[in-house]
C-alpha cells in the first residue's frame, strides 16, 4: 500500500480548523436563539430572524466546507506535493467572501436564506436594498472561486501522481489490474471522487451566482426561474455533500493509525466511490419533488438515486467501518470517538433523507421540520463530529492519548444534546411544522423550548471541545 | 401517515445506530466479524432488492397524477409576498379538484393543511410557470393554505383559509329575461 511522504501543512491547517471551530460555535449559538424564538422564550423581530437564518446557513456551510477543504488538503499533502500558497489564497477568499456575506447580512440587513434562490435576493418586498443582495452573492463568489483554485490544485497533483483520473479512483483494482495492496489510499479515492463533483457544482453555482448578480442590476436579462432552481440546488446538494466527503478522509486515514490495521481500497470501495461520484450529481431533482412542472422521469430520477446513495454509504463506509472496529482493540480517545460517532451520525441521518427522497412521502414533509431535522443530524452527529475528532487528532498523539474525564464529559454531552435536538425537528416535521418560520403556533411550542435545551447542551460539548483544542494547539506540536 | 413515517425512520435510525453500538462493544472483543465479505454482498442485494419493491410500489400511481375526471374543479391560487388570491372560496367533498398554482413575484410553497393542522398535500408556486396538483377532500371542513418555501420577511404570515363542502349553494341571480 502507498505510504504517506510527505510532510502535511500543519500550522496553517491547524490554524484553519481554529477559525472554522471559532465559527460553528458562533453559529450554533445563533441556531440556539433561533430555537429559542421559535419557542418564544426570547422575543426577535422576524426581519432579524431571517437574517440570522441566513447568516447561521450560510456559517454553517461555509465552516463545515472549510474543515471538510482542511482536512482533505492535510491528509492529500502527506501523499502528494500541495502548492501550500494555493491553500493560503483559498482561505484568503474565503475570509473576504465571509466578509461580504457578513456585510450583506448585518449592514445591509440581507435575509434571503443562504440558498439565495432565484428570483428573491432580487425582490425583498423592502426589507433590503439591491447592493445587500450583490454584496451576498459576491462574498459567494469569491468562496468558490477559492474552492476551485483549491480544488484543481489537489486534483491536478492526484492526477499527475496516481496516472490519471481513473487511477486516482483506483479503476485498476475495479478490472483486477492492480492488488489493494498497490492501490491508491481510500484518502485519494475519495479526494479524487469528491474533487471532481464539487468542482462542476462549483462552476454551476457560479453560472447562476453570476446570472443572478446581472438580473439584480440589469432586469431585462431574464432568468428562467426553473432553470435557475435546478442550478441552485445542484450546486447546494454537491457542496454540502462534498463538506462530508471530504471530511471522511480523516476517517481513512486516522482510524487505522488508533486500530494500527491498514485501511485498504478494495475493489467493493472503488467501485462504491465511482458510484458516488454520479449519484451525488444525479440526485440533486429530489428538491424539486414538489415542482410538478419539473419533467417526470427527472422526479422518479431523484426519488431512485436518492434510495441509491445510500448503498455505498450503508454498505461499504459504515460497514467498513464496523468490520474494521470488530475485535481491533481500537485505543479510544476524543479523537477516535467523535470521528466514529461522525459515521455513525452521518449513516443514522441518511435513513429520514431517503424515506423524504419519496414523492409521496415528499409530498407531506418537504419543507417541514423534517428537513432541517434530517440534515442537522448528518452534520451535526456527521460532518461537525468528524471536524471536532480531527481537531482531536491535531493535538494528540494516537499512541500516549488518554480519553480523559472532561472529554467523556464533553463527547457524552454533545451526543445526548445532538439527539435531542434533532429528534426534536423530526417530531416536529411529523406534526407538519413548517420549517423556517420566525413565528410559532402555541401548540408546536413545546417541541421547540425542548430542542433550545439540547442545543444547550451541545453548545457546552462543542465549547469544551475547541477550548481543549486552543488548549491544545499551544502545548503540542505535530508534525 | 406522518406518524407512520416517523415510526417507521426512528425504527431504521435505531437498526442503524445499534449496527455501529454493537461494533464498538466488541472492539474489545478477539473475534473479528466472519466472513464480512459474504455478509456485505447480502446486504448489498437486500438493500436493492428492498429499493426495487418500494420503487415499485410508491410509483405504480405516480404522486402527482392528474386525473382527466370531466367532474374535477379547477382552482387557482396565486401566491404573492405575502397574501395568497385563490379564486373560490368553496370546493366539493369528494370531488377531485385541481389546483393551478402561480406566483406573481418570488418562490411559494402551497401546503394545505386540514383542520387538525395536518400537512396533506403541497406544490410549489414559482415565477413563470404552473405548478398543478390534484387532491380529493374526504373530510368537509375549514383548510388552511400556508407558504411552505420561505419567501421573506412575512414569509410565516402568508396564511388563508378555503372552505370543503357537500354541496355549493348557488348565488340567486335576477334575470331579467
Amino acid at each position: 500500500m502507498i505510504k504517506p511522504s510527505h510532510e502535511p501543512h500543519s500550522n496553517l491547517i491547524k490554524f484553519t480548523m481554529l477559525l472554522a471551530g471559532a465559527v460553528f460555535l458562533l453559529m450554533m449559538i445563533i441556531g440556539l436563539v433561533m430555537r429559542a424564538a421559535q419557542g418564544d422564550l426570547i422575543e426577535i423581530d422576524p426581519a432579524i430572524f431571517y437574517q440570522l437564518m441566513t447568516a447561521h446557513g450560510a456559517g454553517m456551510v461555509g465552516a463545515a466546507s472549510l474543515t471538510g477543504a482542511a482536512i482533505m488538503w492535510y491528509f492529500v499533502s502527506r501523499y502528494v506535493s500541495l502548492v501550500k500558497e494555493v491553500f493560503v489564497v483559498f482561505l484568503t477568499l474565503f475570509l473576504f467572501g465571509v466578509l461580504f456575506i457578513l456585510g450583506s447580512i448585518s449592514l445591509g440587513q440581507f435575509g434571503a436564506g443562504w440558498t439565495f434562490l432565484f428570483p428573491l435576493p432580487a425582490i425583498s418586498g423592502g426589507a433590503w436594498e439591491t447592493g445587500a443582495a450583490a454584496a451576498f452573492i459576491i462574498g459567494l463568489i469569491l468562496i468558490g472561486v477559492g474552492f476551485l483554485l483549491m480544488n484543481l490544485e489537489v486534483g491536478r497533483k492526484l492526477i499527475s501522481a496516481f496516472d490519471g483520473i481513473g487511477g486516482a479512483l483506483a479503476w485498476p483494482v475495479i478490472t483486477g489490474e492492480v492488488t489493494p495492496d498497490d492501490a491508491p489510499p481510500p484518502a485519494i479515492v475519495a479526494s479524487m471522487a469528491t474533487i471532481i463533483f464539487n468542482t462542476i457544482g462549483i462552476v454551476v453555482g457560479a453560472a447562476v451566482l453570476v446570472s443572478s448578480l446581472i438580473d439584480l442590476y440589469v432586469p431585462a436579462f431574464e432568468v428562467d426561474a426553473l432553470l435557475a432552481k435546478n442550478m441552485i440546488y445542484f450546486f447546494g446538494h454537491v457542496f454540502i455533500n462534498a463538506t462530508i466527503y471530504m471530511a471522511v478522509v480523516a476517517v481513512y486515514e486516522i482510524i487505522p493509525e488508533y486500530t494500527v490495521k491498514p485501511w485498504k481500497t478494495s475493489r467493493i470501495f472503488a467501485i462504491a466511490w465511482s458510484a458516488i461520484l454520479l449519484f451525488v450529481m444525479a440526485v440533486y431533482p429530489h428538491h424539486l419533488l414538489q415542482d410538478t412542472v419539473m419533467p417526470v422521469w427527472a422526479l422518479i430520477m431523484g426519488q431512485i438515486v436518492s434510495y441509491l446513495s445510500g448503498i455505498p454509504l450503508l454498505t461499504v463506509t459504515a460497514f467498513s467501518l464496523c468490520v474494521y472496529l470488530r475485535g481491533s482493540k481500537i485505543k479510544w480517545d476524543l479523537a477516535s470517538a467523535l470521528l466514529v460517532l461522525g459515521v455513525a451520525g452521518w449513516s443514522v441521518g441518511v435513513v429520514p433523507a431517503i424515506i423524504d427522497g419519496m414523492i409521496s412521502v415528499n409530498k407531506i414533509m418537504h419543507n417541514t421540520q423534517w428537513v432541517p431535522g434530517h440534515f442537522h443530524i448528518y452534520l451535526l452527529l456527521g460532518e461537525v463530529a468528524m471536524s471536532f475528532g480531527f481537531m482531536a487528532y491535531l493535538i494528540k498523539e494516537a499512541k500516549s492519548s488518554e480519553f480523559q474525564m472532561i472529554d467523556k464529559t464533553a463527547f457524552g454531552v454533545y451526543l445526548a444534546g445532538g439527539i435531542g435536538f434533532t429528534l426534536m425537528f423530526l417530531v416536529s416535521g411529523a406534526m407538519s411544522v413548517p420549517r423556517r418560520w420566525a413565528v410559532h403556533a402555541e401548540e408546536w411550542l413545546l417541541q421547540d423550548r425542548i430542542a433550545t435545551v439540547f442545543g444547550l447542551l451541545v453548545i457546552v460539548g462543542a465549547l469544551i471541545f475547541v477550548a481543549r483544542y486552543i488548549i491544545g494547539i499551544s502545548t503540542y506540536r505535530r508534525t | 401517515m406522518q406518524l407512520y413515517v416517523l415510526a417507521l425512520s426512528l425504527s431504521l435510525m435505531c437498526f442503524v445506530s445499534l449496527f455501529f453500538i454493537s461494533a464498538v462493544m466488541a472492539s474489545e472483543n478477539e473475534k473479528t466479524l466472519s466472513s464480512p465479505e459474504e455478509k456485505r454482498i447480502k446486504y448489498i442485494w437486500a438493500m436493492f432488492f428492498i429499493g426495487i419493491v418500494v420503487t415499485f410500489s410508491s410509483l405504480w400511481q405516480y404522486p402527482h397524477t392528474i386525473s382527466k375526471s370531466v367532474h374535477a374543479q379547477a382552482i387557482n391560487v396565486t401566491g404573492a409576498q405575502w397574501y395568497w388570491e385563490i379564486d373560490k372560496e368553496k370546493v366539493l367533498l369528494n370531488k377531485p379538484v385541481v389546483f393551478n398554482v402561480h406566483t406573481s413575484d418570488v418562490n411559494h410553497g402551497m401546503g394545505v393543511l386540514d383542520s387538525d393542522g395536518k400537512l396533506i398535500f403541497q406544490t410549489q408556486a414559482m415565477p413563470g410557470y404552473v405548478n398543478r396538483i390534484e387532491h380529493v377532500f374526504t373530510k368537509p371542513g375549514e383548510y388552511k393554505v400556508i407558504c411552505l418555501e420561505f419567501c421573506g420577511v412575512s414569509h410565516h404570515d402568508m396564511i388563508t383559509e378555503f372552505q370543503v363542502v357537500e354541496k355549493v349553494v348557488a348565488k340567486k341571480e335576477n334575470k331579467n329575461d
